[in-house]
């Protein structure tokens, strides 16, 4: 019953080229070992989709995993534009992919259809606004605008999205994949419930017990998750509350090395391709940069009281 | 003119920000100003403004400044913490935000954004992160106060690409999308000037002008024809305890200097 397996595998038995994947973490739990292992797998032609996409989701446009993103933002924050993002789309290197773009109001809320299994949600952002005058691949089917039946109001409807595969990382799940998270949220739940199917990478894996003692903070139930990969540290550079902070200067590298087509090659054959997994990336971190930098990003202890779920 | 500076452009336009905002709002803020500015007012006029990021948090308590929406120092000490539906969702489509900020890469007369293209959609000239939380807080927010760097090329007539729709192409065109009565843009804020939206004609006027900045120079940097309220008048200059809050509070490493280096001078 266990779906305990490593990330080689539960990549390689669960995403397709071809496929429609959301992809949790919103800076927060990014599940960046995952997207390093679909990258070296060299999975292509993906449709890949969450609100505010960063460097994971420019690092697989650059290394050419994707055919359609289904947006709302991508940028660096802090080291400014996505450079593969814009490579893609103003210069077709190493493809143009194909953009639909939304707000972080509608698109989390067509995750939340999907997950509640509606076939649309109303919404009322993008009125008004160029949203409204450019689509792609969804055609017509990016929104429609009716008369609410109930006040004859303008009222505009955008399309339940429900992908065949959501990957999330989160701080701790069991063996059967009941998966916990806690801190910023995103579209993580959401998204991950929208989807055919889950595959829960997480910093431990705890026992069904332990699970039990705090369940409100499940956000994904064992029956959609399909494989549960333990992956300590999984989300670097992002960070996992509890566990370590955000890598600002792997950031900065990233940056740098993403500035040209020569840069990123270097970045991804260091960083992907030349890395069997978690195990050896961190043994590779701090080779390269000490054991006291990895140690610096590791979380204080800060521990909320104990909650009491008895009767 | 050329007195000893007591203050940088960006703490002067932080504290612009910080003073429309009353106490008991809330706002949505991103990173750089918004949060500088939404914790000056907490500092002086508006402790019981509450602040919250799209990313799910409401009233984060961080020890030192957020570098963005998601940052980690957003988590521990928070009132609350959930997803983009429950703020985007639950506070502001249910029309519960009084104050949205934006920044933007161009802004128009209309104090419509663009963060999505410069050029051609399908050709970009350069392509821009897209709208992220930016379009629901402009639709939505009672109001918004938009950041921007005052010149010919980041001010427009007419953006090229309507990302955050202010007043569209004038008066009664939010109504007509069916948008939340009185809402939208209420001031520009940019490193000349501040400048605000006239109630009849939508379009944005000159109220203030920055200590150095003249009005005919900021009408040559307008590339629309800008006109002058009637009370315009030299913005106040950030007051010795705004200037305390910053140095000695919310920035102590002087991290809104970067904004001068971005041009905000």
């Amino acid at each position: 019953m266990s779906k305990v397996v490593s990330m080689k595998e539960a990549i390689s038995t669960h995403v397709s080229s071809g496929d429609f994947l959301f992809i949790g973490g919103y800076i927060c739990r990014t599940p960046f070992s995952a997207i390093h292992e679909i990258i070296r797998q060299k999975i292509t032609d993906l449709t890949i989709t969450r609100s505010n996409a960063a460097d994971d989701f420019d690092l697989m446009i650059g290394a050419g995993c994707v055919r359609r993103f289904i947006s709302t933002f991508l940028s660096l924050g802090l080291y400014g534009l996505g450079r593969c993002y814009r490579r893609s789309l103003e210069k077709g290197i190493p493809h143009k992919i194909e953009v639909e773009e939304y707000t972080n109001l509608s698109l989390p809320m067509m995750l939340m259809a999907g997950a509640m299994g509606m076939p649309f949600v109303p919404v009322k952002d993008m009125a008004g606004s160029d949203l409204l005058n450019v689509s792609s691949f969804m055609g017509d089917n990016k929104y429609k605008i009716i008369d609410s039946p109930f006040d004859g109001g303008k009222t505009i409807l955008v399309p339940a999205l429900n992908p065949d595969l959501a990957i999330i990382h989160v701080q701790q799940a069991d063996e059967f994949g009941n998966a916990q998270m806690w801190g910023i949220g995103g579209d993580c739940m959401y998204g991950a419930n929208a989807a055919k199917k889950v595959i829960v990478s997480c910093e431990r894996i705890v026992s069904r017990d332990m699970i039990g003692k705090d369940p409100s903070r499940t956000i994904v139930a064992a029956s959609k998750v399909v494989a549960v990969v333990q992956e300590p540290f999984g989300s670097h550079p992002g960070y996992t509350p509890g566990f370590y902070d955000t890598d600002f200067a792997f950031g900065y590298l990233y940056q740098q090395a993403s500035n040209t087509e020569q840069g990123l090659d270097a970045f991804l054959k260091e960083w992907v391709y030349d890395i069997e997994d978690r195990t050896a990336y961190i043994q590779h971190y701090i080779q390269r940069f000490g054991y006291a930098a990895f140690k610096k990003l590791e979380a204080d202890f800060d521990y909320s009281f104990p909650v009491n779920y008895a009767y | 003119m050329n007195e000893t500076k007591k203050y940088i452009k960006p703490e002067l336009m932080a504290c612009c920000g910080a003073r429309e905002i009353k106490d008991h709002d809330l706002v949505i803020v991103g990173t750089g100003f918004p949060t500088m500015s939404a914790n000056i007012a907490k500092h002086m006029h508006a402790p019981n403004a509450v602040m919250m990021q799209e990313s799910g948090v409401i009233d984060a308590k961080p020890k030192r400044p957020a570098l963005s929406v998601g940052d980690p120092c957003l988590n521990p000490g928070a009132a609350m913490i959930g997803g983009l539906v429950d703020i985007m969702g639950m506070f502001l489509q249910a029309g519960h935000v009084d104050l949205g900020f934006l920044s933007g890469s161009q802004v128009d007369q209309y104090g419509n954004i663009n963060t999505t293209v410069i050029g051609d959609y399908d050709a970009p000239k350069s392509r821009l992160p897209g709208s992220g939380g930016a379009n629901p807080i402009g639709s939505l927010a009672r109001k918004t106060l938009i950041i921007a760097l005052h010149d010919r090329k980041r001010l427009a007539a007419r953006v090229d690409f309507i990302t955050t729709p202010g007043y569209i192409d004038g008066p009664g065109a939010r109504e007509k999308w069916g948008m939340p009565k009185n809402t939208g843009p209420h001031a520009l804020i940019t490193n000349k000037g501040v400048l605000r939206f006239d109630d009849r004609t939508k379009q944005a006027y000159l109220d203030s002008y920055h200590p150095g900045n003249t009005i005919e120079e900021i009408c040559d940097h307008t590339p629309w024809d800008l006109k002058i309220s009637p009370t315009v008048h030299e913005t106040l200059v950030p007051t010795e305890e705004e200037l305390r809050v910053i140095r000695e509070i919310l920035d102590p490493f002087g991290m809104i200097s970067i904004y001068e280096k971005k041009g905000y001078v």
